[in-house]
């Protein structure tokens, strides 16, 4: 009865703030239907009938929610997610009580959901997931989550308390997979076997360079980027586990990036090659939940990897390219990927520091911006909250840039009379305003041309 | 002319961007036709501090630093003889700690270089936020980003500045790091150099001091970007005096 109230409740608060245009309801539902039954979380996820997914890590966590998402919906399964960014306990449970129906509760074949390392803790008993899936751990918003070494704790104690879950986990990484001789769950490992990353993807400032169990420094055979990697440590004899699924054969087929896995080759519409890990991810996921997995490669060459982090528009004539970039590791991948592109090209970095972004902007000293200098933009310019902290790291890399305070009438100028060729780097909180504003124009000038030719 | 900065344990101590604090000294250096070299110094190695004009080092996590911390005791006394002979040493965060006496942690106790007689208690708060201070090293107000677990407590010896915005060594919002001869320890990220340009070229004239005996005076560098960045920074906090945490 109490489960029934509070999930009424929270739709009917949904509603409302939809109603009277009060945001965007991603939490609050949540915290309403917690507040009226505690246990409403554990209830309705218990109810989810061929299991839970829950995705941690520190990148890529989005990406691989929505491609498991689409691809279990793909194969004729209802399946449950969270949205972007609602991966706080709230938010969670707002994705599953707006999902539930008063009456009947959920009914779902799977649940997949991103959760916050933050709040993996709390969250994971109750949802008591089939499989636990760790893309990777990489210094991100120190202010918010500590160091690394502190992540990688909260996240194993978390996962003390679901025994019973399957952990999928990124076996490069070199942090994450401490976890399998720490934790007593059967788990299975995925990884790239070959050299695959160029230079500029490649961080100086890595993570986890010294053994945690004896302090030796790791050897490694072969750096993908970070501390992602073939390593052994020479101290304790611990190495990267044979993986159970992983790549081989990457190439480059026209813009594409392809592979082959479990002996198929994909064409994935992908151009970023980090983008591998994301679905050997959800591939060795659905594989260890004894999900299914036929279609895996359709669905995978059909996923549309521009889920708002890497899109494209085209305004002005000018084609202009967003990318997220909100630590390190993520921005030295979007360096790499500007790298590649031998054409002209301007860009943009915004740099902002509110709660979401995290308040310390130090880490953009941790990004080799010298491939910057190497992928030789036309022109360089940086706005944002922080825009002179970004200056400034530039001038120390003796990159010249100019320094916006007003971030449209920057994008205009750029996209009229640049090299047409334009990449916007964010960091998370303009992600979405920018996105939002950047499909606007799209639109308008799309409907213009459209009415041009009808007359 | 010509500078040798050890760079204390790279792959240990690393964080929060730390990095930028080399970068700035060796550019301000370049920029001004002084020669540099940057030896980044790996954790077990000998060290020769006979050949070191400036030794930099940053902070890592409780693990990393316990790892640096046992690096460290082979080369103490070394150590100690250098920062007592008027040695420049920029120590931030871990760094700084490791100068001390000892780290109460969570769990247990590292013992430090024991150079300076301070020591730091852990608290399970964290102290976070951007901080300004007050310094006599330089006319401009100092900013940067503290944070820290630790509690450091410096007794008499003279702090780096008087916190006017932010939390500090200890918490009280009174005063942040420490200033002992030639050494500057500090819990600001920031990275703090680039952030004030200052104090960069304090450590540098000092080292240039010690090692060539006459006061040395570098040139002024066009240095109007730190200067509107620290100034925005300062802009934020008076509006947010008085109104709690400065963000």
């Amino acid at each position: 009865m109490r489960s029934r109230i509070a999930v009424c409740c929270a739709k009917w608060v949904y509603r409302m703030i939809h109603l009277f245009h009060l945001g965007d309801g991603a939490a609050l539902p949540g915290a309403v239907a917690k507040r009226i039954d505690p246990g409403i979380l554990r209830m309705l996820a218990g109810m989810v009938t061929e299991g839970v997914l829950v995705v941690l890590g520190t990148n890529g966590k989005t990406t691989v929610n929505s491609i498991l998402y689409q691809v279990l919906k793909e194969q004729g399964k209802t399946v449950l997610a969270n949205r972007t960014g609602a991966n706080m306990e709230n938010g969670i449970t707002t994705a599953f009580v707006l999902a539930a129906d008063a009456r009947e509760g959920i009914q779902a074949d799977y649940a997949c959901i991103e959760v916050d390392e933050n709040a993996a803790f709390t969250v994971l008993p109750q949802l008591m997931p089939a499989g636990i899936l760790l893309t990777n751990l990489f210094r991100d918003q120190l202010d918010r989550y500590g160091e690394v070494d502190a992540v990688y704790e909260r996240i194993r104690r978390a996962i003390f308390q679901t025994p019973d879950a399957v952990l999928i986990l990124n076996g490069d990484d070199a942090l994450l997979s401490d976890l399998l001789s720490e934790c007593p769950n059967r788990a299975v490992t995925y990884g790239i076997e070959e050299a695959v990353f160029d230079e500029a993807a490649k961080p100086r400032v890595r993570e986890g360079v010294f053994c945690r169990f004896c302090g030796r420094r790791l050897v490694y055979t072969l750096v993908h980027y970070g501390q992602l990697g073939h390593y052994y440590c020479p101290g304790c004899g611990r190495k990267r586990p044979r993986p159970d699924d992983w790549a081989d054969r990457v190439h480059i087929e026209g813009e594409a990036c392809c592979f082959r896995l479990d002996g198929r080759l994909l064409r994935p519409r992908m151009t970023a090659r980090y983008q591998i890990y994301n679905i050997l991810a959800a591939y060795a996921a659905l594989k260890a939940v004894e999900g299914p997995v036929d279609r895996f490669g359709s669905a995978i060459e059909k996923f549309d990897f521009d889920n708002h982090r890497e899109s494209r528009f085209y305004i002005d004539g000018a084609s202009i390219q967003l990318y997220l970039a909100k630590n390190p590791v993520g921005f030295q991948q979007k360096l790499s990927l500007l790298c590649q592109d031998p054409g002209r090209k301007d860009v943009l970095i915004l740099v902002n520091d509110t709660a979401q972004d995290g308040r310390d902007v130090s880490w953009l000293w941790d990004v080799d911006f010298e491939y910057l200098k190497e992928a030789r933009p036309a022109a360089i310019v940086v706005g944002g909250k922080r825009r002179y902290d970004m200056g400034l790291r530039l001038k120390y890399e003796e990159i010249p840039c100019r320094v916006t305070e007003h971030i449209p009438k920057a994008i205009r100028k750029l996209a009229a009379s640049g090299t047409k060729n334009l990449y916007i780097l964010v960091n998370y909180s303009s992600l979405y305003p920018i996105h939002r504003m950047l499909c606007r124009w799209e639109e308008k000038e799309n409907i213009y041309s459209w009415k041009e030719e009808e007359k | 002319m010509k500078l040798v900065i050890g760079h204390f344990y790279p792959e240990l101590l690393n964080l929060y961007g730390d990095r930028g604090n080399l970068s700035c000294l060796r550019m301000r250096l370049q920029w001004r036709g002084i020669g540099v070299t940057v030896v980044p110094l790996a954790a077990g190695e000998p060290v020769d501090f006979s050949g070191l004009d400036l030794v930099l080092m940053g902070g890592g996590s409780d693990r990393e630093q316990e790892l640096a911390c046992g690096f460290l005791q082979k080369i103490k006394g070394e150590f100690y003889r250098y920062v007592e002979e008027g040695g420049t040493v920029l120590a931030v965060c871990g760094g700084y700690q490791l100068l001390g006496e000892y780290y109460q942690t969570r769990t247990k106790k590292l013992k430090g270089l024991g150079i300076l007689g301070i020591h730091t208690t852990w608290e399970p708060a964290r102290l976070v936020g951007n901080i300004i201070l007050d310094s006599g090293l330089c006319a401009d107000a100092i900013v940067g980003f503290e944070n820290h677990g630790g509690r450091t407590w410096i007794g008499d010896y003279e702090p780096l500045g008087r916190v006017r915005l932010g939390l500090g060594n200890t918490g009280d919002g009174a005063w942040e790091g420490i200033h002992y001869k030639n050494v500057i320890g500090t819990y600001l990220h920031g990275p703090l150099l680039p952030k004030n340009p200052q104090i960069c070229d304090l450590l540098l004239e000092t080292a240039l001091k010690e090692k060539y005996g006459s006061a040395v005076r570098l040139s002024p560098l066009p240095d109007e970007l730190e200067q509107i960045a620290g100034r925005e920074m300062v802009k934020r906090g008076r509006r947010r005096q008085g109104r709690g945490l400065f963000h």
